[in-house]
């Protein structure tokens, strides 16, 4: 009977009930929007970070990974150190570095992983063979398209590029021996990967036995902090940096989207609140005789509270509901804005869709719905009945 | 690159050279002006380095100099989210502590005129062996996809804003139009023609949107001194991120007497139709 009311009431105004329920939409479709913002880029990490089963990293101290072109030396001893940790399963060095390809008299340079083939996490093999062998390197697609070579064509390669002379510190030759793609590179980005020594010798980072990261991967129930912990104090010249540490920085760096995304979220549930409530308040001033009439008759305040705390909720979930759909399309339109964001991995997302998140904000917007219906629903229960029917009658 | 601050007094001899070091830096490390500290060109290698006799293979590891400012971070976008530490040495300073050798990264060349710059960039590139010349404002647009990216963004969330703001307008004015509808009601009854009552609640939407758009200015420049205050404190950075300009108010100003103009009428559109004892109620 109440909601039958309810709907009546709302039914009576249907080109203000149909605007507010599209105001609401808006506010909603903006509330999950924000509130995937807020949680999908944390998430969207943390799945790259553990997709290849990779718990620790190892960059040098006082860097993030590749963040700047700092080496760690002295890579084969810190390596055989880390083997050396019972909780430890693979220790896994890289080294980053350019190498350029000279191709119809032009040098496209592109990103170089120096990596053991056999303990790699950087890159997931789509087709043809791993670069095994030392004059063998695995490519992606914008390396192909880039140099219009196929994969089993061998190309001559170099790297170490010293401006003043114009010269490589070294060049080989290599094959193609297969596609692959990059988990931590920006979409578009051309890159190879070959065999860590390979790029060391080329790159004149043998020298050293320098390399820029070592990733760890660790037994099913290890303590990552406590190994964590104990590299750093026996390690001076790396930082170990554990998923968490890497998620909390760069939420650190990029903390600016997860604020806008509080704000944004919070003022579209303000906007929504005060549309219902401005509404059902209006829509109960409109029908004090109405209301004064069913309290007369006996109707229970309660009964009256329940009615106009349903039209606000009734107005809140059809606005919920249509905003959730228009939520997922704007969240599309704007996660394909932000993935033109320079440097960052292909594989990240900024707007990631959990059911979570669509719970998340439809179960605010009911809290809104009902809020919002809160002073209206006062009003009416408050309402003197006598006054309310003689004002009524002379109106 | 800084390693540690060290009270070493004996260390202040005439050969020792000074840096100047950010205020985050000197901040978070408790460095003072006149203090010594020793730094070093190899990321946690200054200890090990020196206990080898502070000469590595990429020239001087370490080097112990002394604080002689505090500089503050320069307003650049581009280096908000690095929050990294900064400190200022003289170019043969950091070249021996490098092993740089007589090599710099790149020279800055100032020009009196654009016609100066174009000269000079192709003199410098038909010329110099090893090196490439670039006008700033093309490295400025090379370097400037993240603050597009960011303006798209930011461009996309206020059509979204602007598409709720004028339902929320249009829901307000339908509302405070229907609510006047005994008051309207009357007033055709006793004369006053559908364009006067037309015009009538237009000209009150436009002042009603007016006077909301003044106030939605004054939050939005008293939001904006809050934001620049909380990022600026955050990235601890002088940059604003947040201006309210002239050109702005007056375009909300505008959009949004646009909007209430087209609510306004859209409601009085709905009233002048009806018939007025249909609008008293009878």
């Amino acid at each position: 009977m109440r909601s039958l009311l309810a709907m009546a009431a709302l039914r009576r105004h249907g080109a203000r009930t149909v605007l507010a329920v599209l105001g609401v939409a808006v506010a909603a479709a903006m509330l999950l929007c924000m509130v995937m913002l807020s949680a999908g880029l944390r998430e969207s990490f943390r799945e790259l970070l553990l997709s290849r089963g990779f718990q620790l990293r190892l960059s040098p101290r006082g860097t993030l990974p590749f963040d700047t072109e700092a080496t760690i030396t002295g890579a084969t001893e810190i390596s055989r150190v880390l083997r050396t940790l019972p909780d430890v399963t693979t220790v896994s060095a890289v080294l980053g570095g350019q190498l350029h390809v000279e191709r119809g008299g032009e040098s496209i340079t592109s990103f170089a992983l120096g990596v053991n083939p056999a303990a790699q996490g950087d890159y997931e093999l789509l087709s043809g063979r791993d670069a095994l062998a030392p004059d063998a390197m695995v490519v992606n697609d914008a390396f192909l398209e880039a140099t219009g070579v196929q994969v089993g064509d061998t190309l001559d390669v170099a790297a170490g590029y010293n401006p003043q002379l114009r010269s490589y510190s070294g060049e080989r030759r290599l094959v193609v021996s297969g596609r692959a793609r990059f988990l931590y590179l920006a979409a578009g980005q051309s890159a190879v990967a070959l065999r860590i020594g390979t790029l060391q010798a080329m790159t004149g980072r043998a020298r050293n036995d320098e390399v820029s990261l070592f990733m760890l991967r660790l037994k099913d129930g290890a303590d990552v902090e406590a190994v964590r912990r104990w590299i750093q104090g026996h390690v001076p010249r790396v930082d170990a940096i554990s998923t968490a540490e890497a998620m909390q920085r760069v939420d650190e760096r990029l903390s600016y989207f997860r604020q806008l995304g509080f704000i944004l979220g919070a003022v579209s549930l303000i906007v929504g609140f005060l549309l219902v409530t401005t509404l059902v308040t209006v829509s109960v001033n409109e029908r004090v005789g109405e209301i004064a009439v069913m309290r007369a008759m006996g109707i229970s305040r309660a009964h009256v509270v329940q009615q106009i705390l349903l039209e606000g909720l009734a107005i809140s979930l059809a606005g919920a509901v249509m905003g959730l759909g228009l939520g997922l399309v704007t969240a599309r339109y704007l996660n394909s804005i932000l993935s033109a964001f320079p440097g960052l991995p292909a594989a990240i997302d900024f707007f990631l869709f959990q059911p979570r998140s669509a719970w998340t904000a439809l179960g605010l917007l009911v809290i809104v719905g009902i809020a919002a219906g809160i002073y209206p629903s006062w009003r009416a229960a408050t309402l003197p009945i006598a006054t309310a029917l003689h004002e009524e009658a002379v109106a | 690159m800084l390693l540690t601050a060290l009270p070493l007094l004996f260390a202040l001899q005439a050969q020792v050279r000074t840096i100047a070091i950010g205020a985050d830096l000197a901040a978070d490390a408790g460095i003072r002006v006149g203090d010594t500290v020793v730094v070093s060109a190899r990321p946690g290698g200054g200890t090990e380095a020196a206990g080898a006799g502070a000469e590595g293979l990429a020239g001087r590891a370490v080097d112990t100099v002394v604080v002689s400012a505090i500089v503050e971070r320069r307003a650049d976008p581009s280096e908000i989210a690095r929050n990294d530490y900064r400190v200022r040495l003289h170019l043969d300073q950091l070249q021996h502590l490098i092993g740089y050798g007589d090599r710099v990264d790149r020279f800055a060349v100032g020009t009196v005129d654009s016609a100066a710059t174009e000269r000079a960039l192709g003199a410098i590139n038909d010329a110099a062996f090893g090196f490439q010349a670039y006008r700033s404002r093309d490295i400025a647009a090379e370097t400037s996809t993240t603050f597009e990216v960011v303006s798209r963004f930011h461009r996309a969330i206020g059509v979204i804003t602007i598409v709720a703001s004028a339902v929320f307008l249009l829901c307000i004015l339908l509302l405070k139009v229907e609510e006047r509808r005994r008051d309207v009601g009357a007033l055709r009854l006793i004369g006053l023609s559908r364009w006067t009552v037309f015009r009538s609640v237009v000209i009150e939407a436009a002042f009603v949107s007016v006077l909301g758009s003044g106030l939605g200015v004054a939050v939005g420049w008293i939001t904006s001194a809050a934001v620049n205050a909380y990022y600026q404190a955050f990235y601890r950075t002088p940059l604003r991120f947040s201006i309210v300009t002239g050109d702005i108010v007056l375009f909300s100003v505008l959009l949004s007497l646009a909007l209430g103009v087209v609510a306004g009428a859209l409601a009085a559109l709905r009233l002048v139709r009806t018939a007025p004892l249909t609008l008293i109620g009878r």
